[in-house]
């Protein structure tokens, strides 16, 4: 009894160091960020209570919050379009290789990428894509259509979509594998009640395989929702959130406010909105999306 | 048992001993926590200063990929460490962001001497983050009192050693203390290719509308005629315009005389009397000469780069693709240090409007939009050797750190050691006495010599002001909102940003109020006012 004790302090000891950095690196900066949306607050300078006034300016006053909440949704749900697709197909195809040799290739092939940072494709996409001598437009003026060239970003009618197809043709590394994986999985004996059944192509892909890996495709819906409505990295890098508030989000606005402009409280704010939204999607998603168990009935 | 207890123990000092060795502070932060008092270098080493001069001088970089490293800079704090052992000065790059500089200035860990464009600084003065330098400029500069000749300029005091007074005066913060040191000039200019104008048969235009007629005919050749970048729309040419449109109307409407700074900046219009005027019916839709320089700027676009964010306007330049390019001092190294450019190019400042342009230009010359390129402010870390619950005059007071890092850029101002670092390349202008400009860059002398802008509106409000003006005018410009939909934006815009103004700066408004009715006689035969103006007016 006193062995056990001694030994479950011990893992309590290992654990303890992890805990202290997450409470004082996490946690803590989340309690601290809701207790100061209430307050108006610069860096460096005085601290007022204004009850919720911050987000009442922030959800009433501020002209960014419904162009800004629009691109966030259209750009979530393009982006949980095509990680639930492209990736998902991609990863049939492979598995659908009759040599594991080649299997192993193609996974190989598509994994290498996921070593480039994220903020190197984005000035790729930026920089040799999109500007205004970039492929895209040289490729129109060797066509000879250089009456099409324009600036990708910086024209207000394209840049939404520009930004959204950045990362074409969107067969995530991470994807990829988390639907080859749960593809692995499926039993042999499925595969030949399917056959037996005469689900062959497209069919047995829909019926039988997508039904089986919705516990992957709800694992990616999730970390795709809360990814694209906290993340604005790309926006930062292609766009600045322009033009106009034409590709900004809410997440951009809250980086602008905390840091440009010094508005801590307010970006607080604007954070604890985004953190309702993504744990409400999250309980939507968890909720309603069936996942691989429970179509098999375990 | 015994092992796996060796294990589990070992495992558990393990973790234990990485993460206090993570958490442990660096020796360099150990040395240099403001408790410590001193902070040491090397041996022998009481001072360790941080330098941060920017981009434009920093030791071994080459501007814009030509000539040699730059030395000069480095040479220049080798001399002053060799003048005083006991200091060593690292000269740093720091990202040229605002969301650093905030960051680390509310830690007490900026370097010392910082360069940005000193409106920002104002925004936090009231935070205790920088060093007033009045009190070091109204004194003498002591390298020049070791001199030994009265006459020269800074024996008297450190103020009189800069060439352009007005510029350099007028960066006072309008807490009427001046945070910074005006290093060197920039100015801006419209760059021309002198050989597609000649085949075009074209000369530099002396008008505004010439210049719409100039552009005009350019862009008939097929070559883009004047690229420039967003900043300079949002920026520059909002000031000029502003300048031209509104200078008649100053006796009328630039209503606090600041004693400091008047002298140098006439008519100059501060964050004050904007949000005041607005109050009183300007800078909105019912203004119209505030609703022209929009349509102006509007005109202008049609013969300017499509592109306004990712054109590389340079190569479209110098590749001959883009005739004219509306650039800074600075380009003028591009130009004159490039052997295969093939063209030969010249320089013009931007013409005046005229009537024809709209009825209320003033005929006046464009005025000097540039002014202070390298600002170099002094930071709280400057005085890390004192207790921070002091008042800021008493830290400058007691600091001894701060008065090396002062003697650093009294040492630097010397027209001997300026121009090592100044005329290295020809990037900016001098400003001190006695170290003369670059050839390359005469031509922008005599634009410096101008008026100075009736304001800087980029720098007069808070930064989301600037944000959304800069963001809705690139909209505005590239169709993608019409003219009311922009005046739209831009008046919630600046009614915020008055309001923010009046709550952060307890406006005395009383006091322009009364100033208001003093000027009313001076309104009286102005043409076009706004309406609520137009009302007050009748008796």
């Amino acid at each position: 009894m006193r062995l056990q004790g001694r030994s479950t302090l011990t893992c309590y000891g290992i654990i303890l160091p992890t805990m202290v950095m997450l409470l004082t690196f996490v946690y803590l900066p989340v309690v601290w960020a809701f207790s100061k949306s209430f307050y108006a607050f610069e860096i460096g300078g005085a601290s007022r209570f204004v009850g919720l006034g911050n987000y009442s300016e922030y959800l009433l006053e501020d002209p960014t919050f419904f162009p800004s909440l629009a691109n966030m949704l259209l750009l979530t749900l393009f982006a949980v379009v095509v990680r639930l697709t492209v990736p998902l197909i991609v990863a049939k195809l492979i598995h659908s290789l009759p040599r594991e040799r080649w299997r192993y290739v193609y996974r190989l092939v598509f994994l290498v990428p996921i070593v480039v940072p994220g903020v190197a494709v984005q000035l790729i996409w930026a920089g040799l894509i999109y500007s205004d001598s970039g492929l895209v437009n040289e490729f129109l003026r060797w066509l000879d259509l250089s009456h099409w060239t324009h600036g990708w970003l910086s024209d207000p009618r394209t840049a939404l979509v520009c930004v959204a197809m950045v990362g074409f043709p969107f067969v995530g590394a991470f994807e990829v594998l988390i639907y080859y994986a749960g593809l692995s999985a499926i039993p042999q004996s499925v595969h030949e009640a399917a056959a037996i059944e005469g689900a062959t192509g497209m069919r047995k892909f829909l019926q039988v395989d997508v039904p089986l890996v919705l516990s992957q495709l709800k694992l990616i819906a999730i970390l795709t929702v809360i990814g694209s409505v906290q993340g604005f990295q790309s926006l930062i890098i292609l766009t600045r959130g322009g033009p106009g508030f034409k590709t900004t989000v809410p997440g951009l606005w809250m980086y602008y406010n905390a840091f440009s402009f010094q508005r801590m409280g307010y970006a607080c704010s604007i954070g604890v909105l985004l953190f309702l939204l993504i744990l409400t999607l999250t309980i939507l998603n968890l909720k309603y999306f069936k996942s691989s168990e429970t179509v098999q009935g375990i | 048992m015994t092992l796996r207890r060796v294990f589990k123990h070992g495992s558990l000092a393990a973790v234990v001993a990485t993460g206090v060795w993570l958490l442990w502070p660096a020796h360099s932060q150990l040395a240099s926590a403001p408790a410590s008092g001193s902070p040491a270098g090397q041996a022998g080493q009481a001072y360790v200063l941080k330098f941060s001069p920017g981009q434009s001088y920093y030791p071994d970089s080459h501007p814009f990929g030509l000539g040699k490293a730059l030395s000069g800079l480095a040479t220049v704090v080798r001399a002053f460490e060799a003048r005083f052992p006991d200091t060593k000065v690292e000269i740093i790059s720091t990202p040229g962001v605002r969301e650093y500089l905030v960051t680390q200035l509310a830690g007490g860990q900026a370097p010392d001497i910082i360069n940005v464009n000193v409106e920002d600084v104002w925004t936090d003065v009231h935070k205790g983050w920088y060093v007033p330098l009045d009190g070091f400029l109204e004194a003498p500069n002591p390298f020049v009192v070791e001199k030994g000749d009265p006459n020269l300029p800074g024996a008297k005091q450190w103020w009189d050693m800069f060439r352009y007074q007005a510029i350099s005066r007028g960066k006072a913060a309008p807490d009427g203390k001046n945070y910074c040191l005006t290093f060197d000039m920039v100015e801006t200019g419209i760059y021309y290719n002198k050989d597609i104008l000649a085949e075009l048969h074209l000369t530099v235009p002396k008008t505004w509308d010439e210049l719409l007629v100039t552009l005009g005919k350019i862009r008939a050749s097929g070559r883009t005629p004047l690229v420039m970048h967003m900043g300079a729309y949002h920026d520059w040419l909002m000031d000029l315009m502003f300048d031209q449109l509104y200078f008649d109307l100053l006796p009328g409407i630039d209503l606090v005389q600041d004693p400091s700074r008047e002298p140098y900046l006439q008519g100059y219009l501060d964050w004050d009397e904007l949000a005041f005027l607005h109050t009183k019916g300007f800078f909105n839709r019912d203004d119209p000469r505030y609703v022209q320089i929009w349509q102006r700027m509007r005109e202008l676009r049609n013969y300017t780069n499509q592109d306004l964010v990712s054109t590389d306007t340079m190569r479209e330049f110098i590749t001959q693709r883009a005739a004219m390019i509306w650039h800074t001092t600075a380009f003028s190294y591009r130009l004159s240090g490039d052997k295969d450019l093939g063209f030969r190019w010249g320089v013009f400042y931007l013409p005046p409007f005229t009537k024809k342009t709209s009825p209320h230009a003033s005929g006046r010359p464009m005025c000097v939009i540039g002014g202070a390129a390298t600002q170099f402010e002094v930071t709280n870390r400057a005085v890390s050797d004192t207790d921070p619950s002091l008042a800021m005059p008493e830290r400058i007071r007691r600091s001894q750190r701060l008065k090396r890092v002062i003697a650093l850029l009294q040492f630097m101002c010397l027209p001997e050691q300026n121009a090592k670092i100044v005329n290295e390349y020809p990037a900016f202008v001098p400003n001190i006495v006695g170290v003369d400009a670059l050839p390359v860059l005469r031509p922008f002398e005599k634009i410096l010599d101008r008026r100075y802008t009736t304001t800087k509106w980029v720098f007069t409000f808070d930064l989301r002001f600037s944000e959304i003006q800069q963001r809705m005018l690139g909209l505005y410009l590239t169709d993608g909102i019409d003219l009311a939909g922009f005046l739209d934006w831009q008046e919630r815009n600046l009614t915020a940003a008055c309001a923010n103004l009046r709550r952060r700066k307890a406006l005395d408004l009383g006091r322009l109020e009364r100033a208001w009715q003093a000027k009313a006689s001076a309104r009286a035969g102005m043409i076009d006012l706004p309406p609520r103006v137009r009302k007050e007016s009748v008796p």
